[in-house]
C-alpha cells in the first residue's frame, strides 16, 4: 500500500530522515513514536506530498498505492491526497462554519462523489442527529469523532494521523482510537499515526520507532500490551 | 521567620516620544490658529447673530406641497440608488483587488495593488466626482462612478487586512486534504472573513449615503443636486424639506445597517 525506499530528507545539510524503508500493508494499523523533533511529522508531510524528500537517483523514495510520488507536480499530488488519503489532526481542524454533516461531507463533495455516505459516516462514529449541529455546539472527543468521519468518507486507501488524541482526556482517547480502529478495519485502508501516547499505541496493529538509525520495529507483539 | 515582604515591581521607564508628539501636535493646533485670518469678533457681533438668524428662520416652514414632496422622493431614491450602486461596484472590485492585496500571488503584487488602493481612497469623493463628471457628464453616473471608485480603494485595503487576519489553519488543513487553493479559500477563509466583510460594507454604504447628498451638489443628481438649486435662488423652505430628507435618509439607513451589523458580528 505505501512503500518507502531509501526515503531520506535534510533541512539546511542536516539530516532529519536518512535512508528510511519499510513496506506498509493495506488494513494495517501502525503508530511510529520516537522523540520530538526527530522527524515524525516530517514523515507524514513528506507521504502526504506536502514537503519533498532529498533527491534521489532512480525510483522514487515514496510509492502510494502503486503511485511515485516523486514524478507528481502540485496539481497532481494534490488530487492524490484528495482521491486517496484521510488526514487526522491533533487540533481536529473541522471548520467552524460549516454544520458537523457538511464537514464530513466535504471530501466527497472534493471529489465529485454522491454525499449520502456523509451522514452514514456520523452515525458510524456515534453522532447520528447531530448532523445540524456546528462545531462549536460540540465536545472536543466528538469533534475528533467527526474529523474521523470526514477522514474515511471517501474510503481512502491510506489514513495519516498526527497525535490524533494528543487534545483529548484519557476516557474519550480510548474511545476514539477504538473507534478508529473499528473504522480502519471496516474500511481496509492503511493507517499511520503519529504518536507520543504508549497508550495510543497499543491500540495499534504494530509500533515503529523512528530514530536516528532510522525505523524500526520494536518487536512483532505490541511493546506496550499488557 | 521573617520572609521578606514582596513589593510591586518598578512601573515601565516613561515614553517620552509619545509625550513629545503630543507637545508637537498642540503646538501645530496653535500655530494654525494663529496664521488663519479668523476673524472671531466679528462673528459674535449683534449684526453677525441677527442675519444668521435671518437666515434659519427663512428655512420656517419646510414646503410641504404635494408634489415637492413627491419631487424629493424620487430624489431620494436617486440617492439611495447612487449610494447602493457605488458601494456594490466598490465591494466587486474591492474583493478583486483585495486577492492580490492580501499577498495571495506573492510580494510584489500585493505592493503594487495596495499603491493603487491608496491612490484610490487618497483622493476625495468630491475630486473623483468633478473626474467622473467631465467623464460621464452630469447626472448620477458621474457621482456613483466617484463614490466606487473611491470605496473601491477602501474596501480593498480593508478586505485585503481581513483575509491576511483570518486564521489559516482551517485553509492549511482542506489544503492538506487535497482541496484545491480556489475550493480551500472558498471553503475556509472567504466564510471566516464575510462577516466581517459585510459589516466595513454596511459601514461604508451609510458612509456613501451622506457622500451621494453632498456629491450633488456638483452635479451628481439626487438631493445634493436639488439643494444646491434651491440654495442658490434663496428658496429656503424648498432647501428645509430637502435637508429633512437627507436627514430622515440617513437616519434610515444608519438605523438598518446597525441593525445588520450587530446581526452579522452577533
Amino acid at each position: 500500500m505505501l512503500e518507502l525506499r531509501q526515503l531520506s530528507k535534510s533541512y539546511n545539510g542536516r539530516p532529519v530522515l536518512d535512508q528510511l524503508s519499510w513496506n506498509f500493508k493495506a488494513g494495517e494499523f501502525v503508530s511510529i513514536m520516537g522523540d520530538s523533533g526527530v522527524g515524525k511529522s516530517t514523515l507524514l508531510n513528506l507521504i502526504a506530498g506536502l514537503d519533498t524528500p532529498d533527491a534521489t537517483a532512480g525510483a522514487s523514495p515514496i510509492i502510494v498505492d502503486g503511485i511515485p510520488m516523486s514524478g507528481l507536480d502540485d496539481d497532481a499530488a494534490t488530487k492524490l491526497r484528495r482521491a486517496r488519503m484521510g488526514f487526522i489532526f491533533q487540533a481536529f481542524h473541522v471548520l467552524p462554519h460549516l454544520t458537523l454533516l457538511q464537514n464530513v461531507a466535504l471530501p466527497l463533495l472534493l471529489n465529485g462523489l454522491p454525499t449520502a455516505r456523509a451522514a452514514e459516516m456520523l452515525d458510524a462514529v456515534g453522532l447520528a442527529g447531530r448532523e445540524h449541529d456546528f462545531p462549536h455546539q460540540i465536545s472536543g472527543g466528538q469533534m475528533q469523532r467527526v474529523a474521523i468521519a470526514r477522514a474515511l468518507v471517501h474510503r481512502p486507501a491510506l489514513v495519516l494521523a498526527d497525535e490524533p488524541t494528543g487534545n483529548l482526556d484519557p476516557e474519550t482517547a480510548d474511545a476514539i482510537l477504538t473507534l478508529l480502529q473499528r473504522e480502519i478495519k471496516a474500511t481496509g485502508a492503511c493507517a499511520i499515526m503519529v504518536t507520543h501516547s504508549q497508550f495510543a499505541a497499543k491500540k495499534t496493529d504494530r509500533v515503529l520507532l523512528l530514530s536516528s538509525n532510522g525505523l524500526k520495529e520494536t518487536t512483532n507483539v505490541n511493546p506496550f500490551a499488557q | 521567620m521573617n520572609r521578606p515582604i514582596p513589593t510591586m515591581p518598578k512601573p515601565p521607564a516613561r515614553d517620552w516620544t509619545i509625550r513629545i508628539l503630543m507637545l508637537l501636535l498642540l503646538l501645530l493646533i496653535v500655530a494654525s490658529f494663529a496664521t488663519l485670518p479668523l476673524k472671531w469678533r466679528e462673528f459674535f457681533t449683534v449684526d453677525a447673530i441677527n442675519s444668521t438668524m435671518e437666515l434659519l428662520a427663512g428655512f420656517a416652514p419646510p414646503e410641504t406641497s404635494s408634489g415637492f414632496l413627491a419631487k424629493t422622493f424620487w430624489a431620494s431614491i436617486e440617492t439611495l440608488a447612487m449610494s447602493g450602486l457605488g458601494t456594490l461596484l466598490a465591494v466587486i472590485f474591492g474583493l478583486a483587488f483585495s486577492l492580490p492585496a492580501s499577498g495571495r500571488f506573492g510580494a510584489a503584487p500585493r505592493a503594487a495593488v495596495r499603491a493603487l488602493l491608496n491612490v484610490l481612497r487618497s483622493i476625495p469623493e468630491l475630486v473623483w466626482a468633478s473626474i467622473m463628471l467631465i467623464a460621464a457628464g452630469l447626472g448620477p453616473l458621474g457621482g456613483t462612478l466617484a463614490l466606487a471608485a473611491h470605496t473601491a480603494g477602501v474596501l480593498g485595503r480593508l478586505f485585503a487586512d481581513s483575509l491576511e487576519n483570518a486564521a489559516p489553519l482551517p485553509e492549511q488543513s482542506l489544503r492538506t486534504n487535497g482541496a484545491s487553493a480556489t475550493a480551500a479559500f472558498f471553503y475556509a477563509t472567504l466564510p471566516q472573513t464575510l462577516p466581517q466583510m459585510m459589516s466595513y460594507t454596511l459601514y461604508r454604504w451609510e458612509n456613501n449615503i451622506r457622500a451621494a447628498a453632498i456629491l450633488g451638489v456638483v452635479g451628481a443628481g439626487g438631493l445634493g443636486q436639488m439643494l444646491k438649486y434651491h440654495l442658490s435662488l434663496f428658496q429656503m423652505p424648498l432647501a428645509a424639506t430637502v435637508i429633512i430628507a437627507m436627514l430622515l435618509l440617513v437616519a434610515l439607513v444608519d438605523g438598518v445597517s446597525f441593525a445588520m451589523r450587530r446581526a452579522l458580528t452577533r
